[in-house]
Formats: structure tokens, C-alpha cells, sequence
């Protein structure tokens, strides 16, 4: 059963993925990526990754979505027609996505007892008697995350606040004036309040 | 006698269950087969919000009857309190926004049952009438005008 | 049990993709994504209960609540070509 969802979930993935790429509207294809990434998030958690579930729920399906939006707000929602056609790009794409394959050929296979992790004689073992003296939190994966991989996680944390700087700065954080605003949503003379449509909406 | 209770429960989360799976897929099947945005959005809201509280209610059977864990069935209960506010304001959104662009509804030969996009974006924002009457003939407009009217002044 | 239903949330989502992948309009999409999403939180619900383990409902908690930002914030986006900022009719609402 569980091996039946995963293939079924990667399919829907091929195919959300497909429909992605072939769409000219740039807001359906942002629509499609908030459902790859619902998909996405149920085969994580069949395959028992519940925290990149959560994250992959929270960033690719929420934030992820509301940035695009913001983005497209820049821009018109139909792609322009290509042109030409980029073997250079198809190129690249091919060729990074075949050094991705060969890299997780290296590792051992999903659920695999032979794994590293599984085999080491002492790590396992260390951080669950030993994690609640040397460190403290209760919790071992916080032990992991926050001291043994302190640096590591420090770096990642640097990354995404990097892109989150990187983020705003392409789409602004100041709020458009009224009076910048197209014309027919300027003629109202009552200035938007924030929270007022929801409250009317619920 | 708690495992004949048990056993009942089990029983009664089984029926529940089916009920909520047929809800589900009737609902699949109508996104699918039906002919325009309007009866899509009336088949899968409807079904949604069904399939999820029987299947949810089940899900509490059996939470109760076979892990005796009251967090669990906290959490479904939780996810059946905001399915139940979510998925209807989606749907009412849903429709308000594609009358507003002009979507106007059909009836069962394919003739449109408001006369014009204006005149359905008008629709969409008037508010409804005191006495909750429901007004889809042309002169409909006229109280639109006025409502829209109203609320500027 | 939990079998059945599964299956039955996993032939109710190839369906519901169909539609989100065929839909003419925008809002058929959006209805479709915000359907699957509901199948989303019960597929999840359903699994933990399948494999003994029904801790990870906090995960279909999430995402219920995701599910209904998202679909209004694209619906909000698309009516004013905006997330949130500058003036209104007041009779918009």
C-alpha cells in the first residue's frame, strides 16, 4: 500500500510538473506549483519525512505561492511565445540533472539497514544516552540541529535569510501609493483599510 | 460490557467512513463530468465539506475506540472545525470573484441565465436583498444601481 | 477500512488533477487546487490512521489552514492585481 502511494504521488507529480511547463498562463502554472507542492508534501510524509513535510507545507504551498503573486504583480500573466528554441538551456538542464542523478546514486536507498547512520557503531548511540547531558533539550533531533550541526544549521540559516533579504528587495516592501494606482481602482474615494475585506468576507 | 461498545463503535465507523468515501468520489467524479465553473463549484464544496465530516467523524470513532488517545481526536476534531469554515468561504469566494469577472451561469440547454457580464458583476456587487429573495430577472439591475448607489453615498 | 478510503482519496485526487490541468478558466483550476488540498488533509489523516500511527495530524491541521490562505490570496490577486495594498471601492465588498 504504502509503495502504491508513493508511485501514484510521483505521478501526480510528473504530471503536475508537465502541466507546469506547458501552460501559458503564469498564474495557473502558479496555481499548478501550489498543488505539486500539496503533493509533494503528502509523499513526504508517506515516506515518514514529517518535518520536511512541514516545511514543504508552510513554504512551498504558502509563502512560496504568495511570492509569485507578488511577482506576477510586476508583470503580465500570459507568457510571452518563445522565439527560438534554447538547446544551450535544455543543454545545461540536462547535464545538471544527470550530476544530480549520479550523486544520489551514492546514497544508500530509502529505508536501507545498511546505511551509515544505521552501521556506525557509536553515533546513534551516543546521541541518545548522551545528547541530554551534553546539551540539554529533551528533544534529541534539537540536540542534532542546534549543537552537534550547530555550524551547518548556521549556515543554512544564513542562506535562506540571504534570500529572504534578496526576496524583498526584488518586490518591495513599500506599499504602492493610491495615487500610483490604475484608474479604476482609484476612483473609490474610501481608502482600503487593512483586515476590512476579510472581516467582510467571513 | 466496553468491547461490545468498542466493537459497535467500529462498526459505526465503518458506515460513516463509506458514507464520507462515496461523498468523496461522487464529488471527483462531478468536477470532472460536470458542464461549467458554477455546478464544479457546487460538487466538490457540497462534497468537501460532507466527505470531510463523515470521514473525520470516523476518524474520531475510531481514534476513541482503538487508541484511547483524547489528543487525536482533539486534532480531528480541530481539522473538521476549520474545514468547516474554510471550504465554504473558498467556495462562496470562488463564485463571487468569477461572477465579478464576468462568468455568467448557464442553465440546462446552454442558455445563459443572466443576460449579460455587466449585469452579473453588478450581481456580484449588490448585496442581497433584506427578505433573502433572490431576484435573476433582467430588471434585477435596477436594484443593483441602487444598492451600488447606497453604499457609496 | 483505511484501505478502501485511501484508495478511494487517491482516485478522487487523479480526477481532481484532471480538472485542474484541463479547466478552461482560472477559477475551475483554483476550485480543483483547493479541492485536492482538502484531499490533501484527509489523505494524510487517513494514512497515519493506515499505518498505526496517527500522531502527524498536525501536519493536516497546517495544511487545512494553508490551503484556504492560498486560494485567497490568489483570488484576492487576481480581482485587483494587487496583495493587499491601495484604495478600494467600499462597495467592492
Amino acid at each position: 500500500m504504502e509503495t502504491l502511494t508513493i508511485v501514484v504521488l510521483l505521478m501526480f507529480l510528473v504530471v503536475t510538473a508537465i502541466g507546469i511547463i506547458v501552460l501559458r498562463d503564469l498564474l495557473a502554472a502558479v496555481i499548478l506549483t501550489g498543488l505539486y507542492s500539496l503533493v509533494a508534501a503528502g509523499a513526504f510524509i508517506v515516506m515518514d519525512a514529517v518535518d520536511v513535510a512541514f516545511t514543504e507545507a508552510a513554504v512551498g504551498s504558502g509563502i512560496s505561492t504568495i511570492l509569485f503573486l507578488g511577482a506576477l504583480s510586476f508583470t503580465k500573466h500570459q507568457q510571452k511565445p518563445r522565439g527560438h528554441d534554447s538547446w544551450v538551456a535544455l543543454f545545461f538542464v540536462v547535464v545538471t540533472g544527470g550530476l544530480l542523478l549520479f550523486g544520489i546514486s551514492d546514497m544508500p536507498r530509502y529505508g536501507s539497514a545498511t546505511s551509515p547512520a544505521q552501521t556506525h557503531p557509536q553515533i546513534a548511540k551516543r546521541f541518545i544516552e548522551q545528547s541530554g547531558d551534553e546539551v540539554g533539550p529533551p528533544n534529541i533531533v534539537t540536540s542534532v540541529l542546534a549543537s552537534y550541526r550547530g555550524y551547518d544549521t548556521l549556515g543554512e540559516t544564513v542562506v535562506v535569510f540571504t534570500a529572504g533579504i534578496a526576496v524583498m528587495g526584488l518586490l518591495g516592501l513599500k506599499r504602492r501609493r493610491p495615487e500610483d494606482e490604475t484608474p479604476e481602482h482609484a476612483s473609490g474615494d474610501v481608502p482600503h483599510e487593512p483586515g476590512h475585506d476579510t472581516d467582510r468576507l467571513t | 460490557m466496553p468491547e461490545f461498545i468498542a466493537i459497535l463503535l467500529t462498526l459505526f465507523a465503518w458506515v460513516l467512513m463509506l458514507i464520507g468515501c462515496v461523498f468523496i468520489v461522487a464529488g471527483g467524479v462531478g468536477l470532472v463530468r460536470f458542464p461549467d465553473l458554477y455546478t464544479r463549484l457546487h460538487a466538490a464544496g457540497v462534497t468537501d465539506t460532507g466527505g470531510t465530516i463523515f470521514m473525520v467523524l470516523a476518524m474520531i470513532l475510531i481514534s476513541l475506540s482503538q487508541y484511547q488517545n483524547p489528543w487525536i481526536a482533539g486534532k480531528l476534531l480541530l481539522i473538521l472545525f476549520f474545514t468547516l469554515f474554510t471550504t465554504p468561504t473558498a467556495s462562496h469566494a470562488l463564485a463571487k470573484t468569477a461572477l465579478l469577472s464576468g462568468l455568467v451561469p448557464k442553465d440546462e440547454h446552454g442558455k445563459p441565465i443572466i443576460d449579460s457580464p455587466e449585469l452579473a458583476q453588478k450581481m456580484a456587487l449588490s448585496r442581497a436583498p433584506k427578505d433573502g429573495s433572490v431576484n435573476l430577472t433582467p430588471g434585477a439591475s435596477d436594484n443593483a444601481d441602487n444598492n451600488k448607489s447606497d453604499g457609496n453615498s | 477500512m483505511f484501505v478502501a478510503a485511501a484508495l478511494a482519496l487517491l482516485a478522487t485526487m487523479i480526477l481532481t488533477i484532471a480538472r485542474a490541468l484541463l479547466g478552461p478558466t482560472l477559477y475551475d483550476r483554483l476550485l480543483a487546487v483547493n479541492s485536492f488540498g482538502t484531499k490533501t488533509v484527509l489523505f494524510i489523516a487517513v494514512f497515519g490512521f493506515l499505518t498505526g500511527r496517527p500522531e502527524f495530524l498536525d501536519i493536516a491541521l497546517v495544511y487545512s489552514l494553508i490551503n484556504f490562505i492560498g486560494t485567497v490570496a490568489v483570488l484576492k490577486f487576481y480581482e485587483y492585481d494587487d496583495l493587499g495594498s491601495g484604495a478600494y471601492q467600499e462597495d467592492d465588498f
